[in-house]
């Protein structure tokens, strides 16, 4: 049985001891690490690539939402905290869950088994912390069809939305899945889930439509590698 | 005029009969008026809605005292003089100007008096009422900010308990002892206006020794206490609002945590309450002041000027409130 790997994230060591023994009962559960701040909690995210966090909200210097901020992909996060004003924007963050301190062992089992029916039913759990103004949420990396680069940011399309993201096209490229995304030319990636239709263009190039009726146009170098990648 | 008869001869009888029959007919008219201005509540009109009731009101007045007067002196001359012939017509066309006049002048100055005496009454009433309000609403804004300890403290404490239970139950046992005194002070103790410097430096020390078990070497304290001001009496968790703040701005922000600093002194005959802790001076949320607020409102009702609180930026990185307030 694969284990599901937890990086527990709280300033105190008595709040993260109570993680620790609540999640004792939970033999498909390994706690790789535990961080006492968010700078220190990046490095051992990126390190451990967890499936799950626990995340004390408040923490001295960056609070677990400038935490959420820093990650490129971002793991499941369940909230936990003292202080209640924190539920709103954490349900609006779209948290797998959230947790008030001291947990009730009944209410930690139904974060659990939320835990488990998320694990095994997404395939591709990336996802990216998107903080829109006063607004945050989680965004899976599988419903953007298209990214495109712009000045220093980059602008993320889905559904029938777009953010804005300070990320270069590169850094974009390298996070996410290689086997859905594609990079069509110097200002732009696609999801190869979301193609509509395939044209040539005159010099070889191609163009495509997106679903939602979105065209890229594929650069002479990239057009090659396509339809490379489209053979095998 | 009409007293004393007219026959050159002064007749004390009759004269007594005018003056009880004035009376009457005075009090006749003005009782109907007192009866009919309390069923429709007169009193209470606003004054331009009773000065077009009032007008008409003493015309009606006026006749009416008018013709009573008329019959009374026809009826006085009729039965006192001798051989009186005048016809009451006669007399009436030749009085009426005069009595009426006379009517109207009286009861104009009657209601006028009336309303104003109810107009008095009716201040008086809502000045005492006023006064009664007010220290109602002191009282309940007393209530309402009547300090109380920051709730997350009082779950962020048992959820450290609740570790400590499996690991170090001893240190759990004083740890809900701790806490079951801070709830019985605030639950029992925070709606005294005021508490005595002991009883306070004493809350502040559990406090801290709870925040103590939960941040473990982040959190260092000291309580200075000059001696003999012990019984000195403050606002209930006046000291501890400020500790509060202290450790939840300055420790609780600062990954190594630091020290809080308590030093209390009598200078000048006023209570000196100086608070030291690590960070910066930073520009806040309204809704994190909210504690501090409450207590400078509620130093100003317990002081009115005479306390001061100020917060301002120390040498090396550091934090000091000072609080003053007159020895009481």
């Amino acid at each position: 049985m694969k284990k599901i790997k937890v990086i527990i994230v709280d300033d105190e060591r008595l709040a993260r001891e109570e993680v620790r023994t609540a999640l004792s009962y939970y033999p498909d559960v390994e706690i790789v690490a535990e961080a006492v701040n968010a700078d220190e909690a990046k490095l051992l995210i990126q390190k451990h690539q967890p499936q799950l966090v626990f995340l004390d909200v408040q923490m001295p210097g960056k609070s677990g939402f400038d935490l959420l901020e820093m990650l490129d992909i971002v793991p499941e996060v369940i909230f936990t905290t003292a202080f209640d004003q924190y539920a709103v924007k954490a349900f609006e963050a779209d948290a797998l869950d959230y947790l008030v301190k001291p947990i009730r062992d009944e209410r930690f089992a139904k974060a659990m088994e939320k835990v488990r029916t998320k694990l095994n039913t997404t395939t591709d759990n990336r996802q990216i912390f998107i903080k829109d103004g006063s607004k945050c949420y989680f965004l899976k990396t599988d419903e953007i069809h298209l990214v495109e680069s712009m000045d220093n940011y980059a602008v993320l399309y889905f559904g029938d939305k777009k953010t804005f993201l300070k990320r270069s096209l590169n850094q974009m490229e390298e996070r996410l899945d290689a086997t859905t995304f594609f990079r069509v030319n110097r200002a732009q990636i696609i999801n190869l889930a979301f193609i509509d239709q395939i044209s040539h263009l005159p010099g070889g190039k191609l163009k495509i439509s997106l679903k939602n009726g979105q065209v890229v146009e594929v650069s002479e170098r990239q057009s090659v590698k396509f339809k490379g990648k489209l053979k095998a | 005029m009409y007293a004393g008869g007219h026959s050159g001869q002064y007749s004390y009888t009759l004269a007594l009969i005018h003056f009880v029959l004035d009376i009457d007919i005075g009090i006749l008219i003005t009782h109907a008026y007192y009866c009919f201005a309390h069923r429709f509540n007169y009193t209470h009109l606003k004054v331009q809605n009773m000065a077009v009731r009032l007008i008409p009101a003493v015309l009606l007045m006026g006749v009416c005292y008018m013709l009573l007067v008329t019959v009374k002196l026809y009826a006085a001359r009729y039965y006192f003089t001798f051989a009186y012939s005048e016809s009451f017509w006669a007399f009436f066309s030749q009085n009426y100007v005069v009595l009426l006049a006379t009517g109207i002048r009286l009861m104009a100055i009657w209601v006028l008096a009336f309303h104003l005496y109810h107009y008095a009454l009716m201040e008086i009433g809502t000045a005492t009422d006023n006064a009664r309000l007010q220290v109602v609403a002191r009282d309940a804004q007393m209530q309402q900010l009547s300090a109380q300890l920051n709730p997350h403290f009082f779950f962020n404490a048992l959820n450290s308990v609740k570790a400590l239970t499996n690991t170090n139950p001893a240190k759990a046992r004083r740890a809900i002892d701790l806490l079951s005194d801070l709830l019985r002070a605030t639950l029992y103790g925070g709606h005294a206006r005021l508490i005595s410097l002991h009883d306070e430096v004493n809350l502040v020390s559990d406090y801290l020794e709870l925040e103590k078990i939960r941040f473990e070497e982040r959190l260092q304290f000291s309580v200075d206490m000059e001696q003999g001001i012990q019984h000195f009496l403050i606002p209930p968790l006046s000291i501890q609002t400020l500790v509060e703040n202290a450790v939840k701005h300055g420790i609780a922000q600062q990954k190594d945590g630091g020290e809080i600093k308590i030093t209390i002194k009598n200078t000048d005959g006023k209570i000196h309450v100086t608070v030291l802790n690590p960070g910066r001076l930073i520009s806040v949320g309204n809704e994190h002041r909210l504690g501090l607020k409450n207590l400078q409102d509620r130093l100003l009702l317990q002081y009115q000027n005479q306390a001061s609180f100020v917060m301002e930026e120390a040498y090396g990185d550091k934090v000091s409130s000072t609080l003053i307030m007159p020895v009481s």
